[in-house]
């Protein structure tokens, strides 16, 4: 820059239009909005799985269930917060989520390795490879969602916000797809579904930073 | 008037609607702020680029502060963006002189140390520092900062890198 920084600020000052601050509540709004897509795209163009009233009395599926939609909640919080900066601001809670979703997983492992005959029969690759496209595919709507916020914003971590919005579509795109999804046991939620989440934190690392750089 | 949190936060709101006058004396009294910010840690020679950059980020990120949180600590943030984006850039220098005037309001001592440039570099292992401080912020050779602190130059060069990257990680931690 040559110019003077006195003519830079009289510039500024005659490009000065009002500006609506941006608010949490509309960050949130953008995230339930595309949660609820996810999950209207699952009733309408995937179908709910039949069995879904007693899928609702299974544990694994709850549990399961429960945890991606609070990973989904604690990352979307997250990734609001971070498009306005703020020395002072941590924005860890969403590690705390996906540490206690990351118990899927390990326990996923533990069981196929006490079982693997029946369990991992169960699990078959294809429809596990089935769970993770939908749900990445569903993702892409949070995903979309949060980017444009993040665009809208001034996040300081770029790389940190393109990982949690990852984690945030995965978490939203595999809790919808739960609905669809029939399988209720362990291995296969464990190991498929978390896989889902992983690749879109991956996605989301490599892609969302270039997007929201300013 | 004094830089004060409090002048600076109504002058902002004001400037969210659209009050020209107040947005004027806010980048002014920005400006002045920025200069001693970045006083210690900017070689001169980048010190009006990257005051001219932090306002111009402000400009365009107008909408992201929060009338219900503080100021500074939202222009901080913005600022140390830059600066780490800088640091990024710049690997030589010709200057290496500092300003000798670079003080904070008493009555904000405790708030200026805690969103500080100092306090951000002080979490950086002191090797990556010290060459993210030789090379890019003294304007040494990649080659004089290894000779001066017994690094090879691989090393001063990955401790760059990695001190960069972290303080990119660290921006909004006080």
């Amino acid at each position: 820059m040559t110019q003077s920084t006195d003519s830079l600020i009289a510039q500024l000052v005659d490009g000065l239009e009002p500006v609506r601050p941006m608010r949490a509540s509309e960050g949130f709004a953008v995230a339930f909005a595309a949660l609820g897509l996810s999950l209207a795209a699952v009733v309408l163009i995937a179908d709910v799985r039949p069995d879904v009233i007693s899928a609702l009395q299974q544990p694994v599926f709850l549990l399961s269930a429960g945890l991606f939609l609070l990973l989904g909640l604690a990352s979307s919080a997250a990734v609001v917060a971070m498009a306005r900066p703020q020395v002072g601001s941590e924005h860890s809670g969403w590690i705390w989520a996906a540490a206690m979703a990351a118990l899927l997983p390990v326990a996923a492992v533990i069981v196929a390795l006490a079982d693997t005959s029946a369990v991992l029969a169960r699990s078959a690759a294809i429809s596990g490879s089935d769970c993770l496209l939908a749900a990445s595919g569903l993702g892409l709507l949070t995903f979309a969602a949060l980017t444009w916020w993040l665009r809208r914003g001034a996040p300081t971590s770029p790389d940190r916000a393109g990982l949690v919005t990852g984690i945030a579509a995965g978490s939203f795109g595999i809790f919808a797809y739960s609905f669809n999804c029939t399988y209720s046991d362990i291995v296969h939620i464990g190991l498929w579904h978390s896989a889902a989440v992983a690749t879109c934190a991956m996605i989301g690392r490599l892609v969302v930073p270039h997007l929201i750089r300013w | 008037m004094k830089a004060d949190e409090v002048s600076l936060s109504r002058l902002m709101t004001m400037a969210q609607g659209g009050d020209r006058q107040a947005y004027g004396t806010l980048l002014t009294e920005c400006q002045r702020w920025l200069r001693s910010y970045f006083g210690r840690r900017v070689p001169p020679a980048v010190l009006d680029d990257l005051v001219q950059e932090t306002l111009l980020a402000l400009h365009q990120k107008l909408a992201t502060w929060d009338a219900t949180r503080p100021f500074l600590p939202w222009l901080a943030a913005i600022a140390r963006y830059r600066w780490v984006d800088q640091l990024r850039r710049i690997y030589r220098r010709q200057e290496s002189e500092l300003p000798e005037t670079l003080t904070s309001p008493d009555e904000e001592e405790a708030v200026a140390a805690r969103i500080s440039l100092e306090s951000l570099f002080s979490r950086l292992p002191r090797r990556q520092a010290r060459a993210i401080e030789l090379v890019k912020i003294e304007g040494l050779s990649v080659a004089e900062a290894a000779e001066l602190t017994g690094q090879s130059e691989s090393l001063i060069k990955v401790n760059i890198h990695r001190g960069v990257r972290k303080l990119t990680a660290m921006i909004e931690k006080a």
